[in-house]
């Protein structure tokens, strides 16, 4: 069967995807402060608007609806004018009161998302459930109740996560949430001869083959732009990779510049 | 001659404003936290939530800002929704007080129409 994919408009990414997000799933992107979670989702968005013809709609628990259009006016993307046009809405709320909302008939979003046919959504972020219980068996039924009900609706959702470690620790992947979501990616800071550098990792994409290696990406001022894996470095993923044989060969052994 | 009333004189005074907006002022947004609200709900019209939420986003207290937003809602600036245990204040739908507000923001960049809201606020509050 012939799986539709939702493409994000991500250079590299939707490679790495195989042709993008599975429709109407939900897809957790969890990272550090500062490497680009929000920018991913808010271009994911920008792209079904102006290439796909999908309005979509941002769920925004802690930063104002003005700290995005500032954002994304600074990659170019103009998304006062997109909700002025009903292609975009910017909601400010707290997660409580969306899973209330989610979990009524006819509730505000769900009439909303009927009523401007919107199709792709970016919840920023999910950290903001977490304060809703400490217990983790209570948070993941939470979370599982929420994500059913957007993908009810018939979206097609990332979800951004905060993710303490910044650098030298292994990533936190919390395998409750990795059993909810249809697809994880994980963002690193990578440090590599003294230079931080930006690492991608699709770790699951449910229902589809995807590219297994770790991507160099950055953001520039049209956006995130996934770029090659990286070469001659192992542990790249506990944020302090070192060199493989190969290269630590080569670097011992060779003239500078040279590595072969 | 009678001498007119200095507060008569100064009413005169700060009621030259479109009247649509001194009635707004002096029936609707009749404190400073119903204007903080209404220029907060202006600037986020998307936003739906709880008072403590909505407290917390514009750096008020809950205790002061909640019996605010219910005249809100009570003068039909806002709407509010009951959710299981909560209750939820979302801008009106209505175009003409959307206008409205519009209205009374833009004209709040404007120093001498802000003299007279304050003068009308504080005279509300007295």
């Amino acid at each position: 069967m012939e799986t539709r994919r939702v493409p994000t408009g991500i250079l590299g990414l939707d490679d790495m995807l195989h042709g993008g997000f599975l429709s109407e799933t939900a897809n957790l992107i969890e990272g550090a402060p500062g490497t680009g979670k929000s920018t991913m989702g808010m271009q994911f968005i920008q792209y079904g608007i102006t290439e796909c013809d999908q309005p979509g709609v941002i769920l925004t628990f802690e930063e104002f609806p003005e700290q995005y259009y500032r954002d994304a006016a600074s990659f170019g993307w103009d998304f006062q004018a997109h909700e002025a046009a009903n292609t975009l809405r910017v909601i400010m709320t707290s997660p409580e009161v969306t899973q209330a909302d989610l979990q009524r008939l006819h509730g505000r979003l769900e009439t909303m998302v009927n009523q401007h046919g919107m199709r792709r959504m970016l919840v920023d972020s999910l950290s903001h459930f977490e304060r809703l219980t400490d217990d983790p068996i209570e948070l993941r039924q939470v979370i599982y109740g929420f994500v059913n009900g957007l993908k009810r609706l018939g979206l097609t959702v990332i979800l951004t996560r905060e993710n303490a470690a910044l650098l030298g620790e292994t990533p936190d992947v919390e395998e409750d949430l990795a059993f909810v979501m249809d697809s994880y990616v994980l963002l690193r800071y990578v440090e590599i001869r003294s230079a931080v550098h930006k690492a991608l990792l699709v770790l699951k994409l449910r229902g589809s083959d995807h590219a297994n290696d770790i991507r160099q990406y950055a953001i520039t001022e049209h956006g995130i732009e996934v770029r090659s894996r990286f070469e001659g470095t192992r542990g790249i993923m506990s944020g302090s990779p070192t060199m493989t044989h190969a290269e630590a060969f080569a670097a011992a052994f060779l003239p500078s510049g040279r590595t072969s | 001659m009678a001498i007119p009333d200095t507060d008569d004189l100064a009413a005169s005074l700060m009621d030259d404003m479109d009247p649509l907006l001194l009635d707004l002022i002096q029936t609707r947004i009749n404190s400073f936290i119903k204007w903080d609200l209404v220029r907060f709900y202006h600037e986020n019209p998307h936003t739906t939530d709880t008072a403590d939420s909505i407290a917390r986003y514009i750096g008020r207290d809950p205790r002061i800002v909640e019996p605010e937003l219910e005249q809100l809602a009570d003068d039909e600036i806002l709407n509010v929704e009951e959710l299981p245990n909560m209750r939820v204040f979302t801008l009106t739908n209505d175009v003409e007080i959307r206008e409205l507000i519009g209205r009374f923001i833009a004209a709040c960049d404007d120093r001498q129409f802000r003299v007279k809201a304050i003068y009308h606020v504080i005279r509300h509050l007295r």
